[in-house]
């Protein structure tokens, strides 16, 4: 016997609250941070407006969507210079160094034999570490960068983060939760695909003390790297366009 | 039965997990969960006018719906015109929460301590109960 059932004469509140408490533990679980969306939530652990402000404003589908026309029009694009050159062998030539400067600059697609880094955040502190950005668990920007860095030094001929290929202008910073790769959204896992002589690549990837051992050194199954025999890298979409610099005319 | 709303509540969250709907992530779970905090406040609200013998449905159910989503919509409004709504609304319904919860704690002694004393007047032979003029 319940002490309250002594006042049991109205007891016809108890059946409408019910019925709210079950609306309300379901929004709760809805709410709840958990392993999935513990990342994109931490960033607002400390209610700071400017980032949850910040978070509505990238549109990925319309983005993706645009994306995908400009490799379309890349296509077309190559598929007439291509059939402009059949005609002389002048032009020939002078297709062949545009395509030698496109691919140089990431802007065809490009394929061989290269390595796969993938850089995931830490399990370990599943739950735990909430509100707690600027600890070593997660990948950051930098540690992109670092290792884009230290591909490019050790010879790779193409990189892409993400699917996205790194340019002479690529750009990599970190926005809440995510890092903008030439001012995309990606997040964890990351996937750094580069190619160039295989064993060069591993061995720089691999270097003691080097980039990939600081994470290591927080939980090894953060990176792993593998040798890939043949990919394929998709060329650099973004825009191409120069409104400040200008190639200066030579004068006769 | 008056640990009923408790059940309930748990019975929604294990619902929610059940059917493996996907937690809310990013601003949107923030929002939701501050909309959460105004559902608490209204909960506990109706438990206690319950236990007040003031409850009125129409008042309860109105209460917590329209809580709910100007919680929601005053977070996600203050976000749009740069104000940080977010926070007045977390620490109104924060404090109407505790305040509701202390005079439920208070209602409940009340209840008991009627309770005691009526146990005494109906058996007042009971061992356990000594009479008031021994000491």
């Amino acid at each position: 016997m319940s002490i309250f059932n002594a006042r049991s004469e109205s007891q016809s509140w108890v059946w409408p609250v019910s019925l709210m408490s079950l609306i309300l533990g379901f929004m709760c679980a809805l709410a709840w941070v958990t392993q999935e969306n513990r990342k994109s939530r931490r960033p607002f652990a400390n209610q700071q407006q400017t980032t949850r402000i910040n978070e509505g404003q990238v549109d990925i589908d319309a983005f993706d969507q645009l994306q995908a026309r400009v490799q379309e029009l890349l296509k077309k694009n190559d598929a007439l210079e291509k059939s402009l050159s059949g005609s002389s062998s002048q032009a020939k030539t002078l297709n062949e160094s545009l395509q030698e400067v496109k691919s140089f600059s990431g802007l065809t697609e490009l394929e061989g034999p290269g390595i796969v880094i993938f850089l995931k955040d830490s399990g370990r502190t599943a739950g735990s570490g909430f509100g707690n950005a600027e600890t070593g668990d997660i990948i950051h920007d930098t540690d992109v960068l670092r290792v884009v860095n230290e591909l490019q030094a050790s010879g790779a001929e193409a990189i892409a983060v993400n699917e996205h290929r790194i340019t002479g202008r690529a750009s990599f910073r970190c926005v809440g939760p995510t890092i903008l790769v030439n001012d995309i959204k990606i997040s964890s896992p990351i996937e750094i695909r580069a190619i160039g002589d295989p064993k060069t690549l591993l061995g720089a990837m691999n270097l003691p003390g080097g980039i990939l051992a600081d994470i290591r050194q927080t939980d090894p199954s953060m990176v792993e790297i593998n040798e890939v025999k043949k990919m394929t890298l998709k060329p650099y979409t973004g825009s191409t366009s120069a409104r400040f610099g200008k190639v200066p005319v030579v004068k006769k | 039965m008056i640990f009923l709303p408790v059940i309930a509540l748990i019975i929604g969250a294990a619902i929610a997990i059940a059917i493996r709907l996907e937690p809310v992530g990013g601003a949107g779970g923030q929002y939701l969960a501050v909309a959460c905090l105004a559902g608490i406040d209204s909960v506990c609200g109706g438990f206690r006018a319950g236990l007040e013998g003031k409850f009125r449905n129409d008042v309860f159910i109105t209460g917590f719906v329209s809580n709910i989503l100007i919680a929601f919509f005053l977070a996600w409004l203050g976000d749009r015109i740069y104000i940080d709504l977010f926070l007045a609304v977390a620490i109104v319904f924060g404090t109407r929460t505790f305040q509701n919860l202390a005079l439920i704690r208070r209602q409940a002694l009340t209840m008991f301590n009627d309770y005691q004393t009526r146990k005494q007047r109906n058996n007042p032979a009971a061992p356990a109960a000594p009479s008031d003029g021994n000491s």
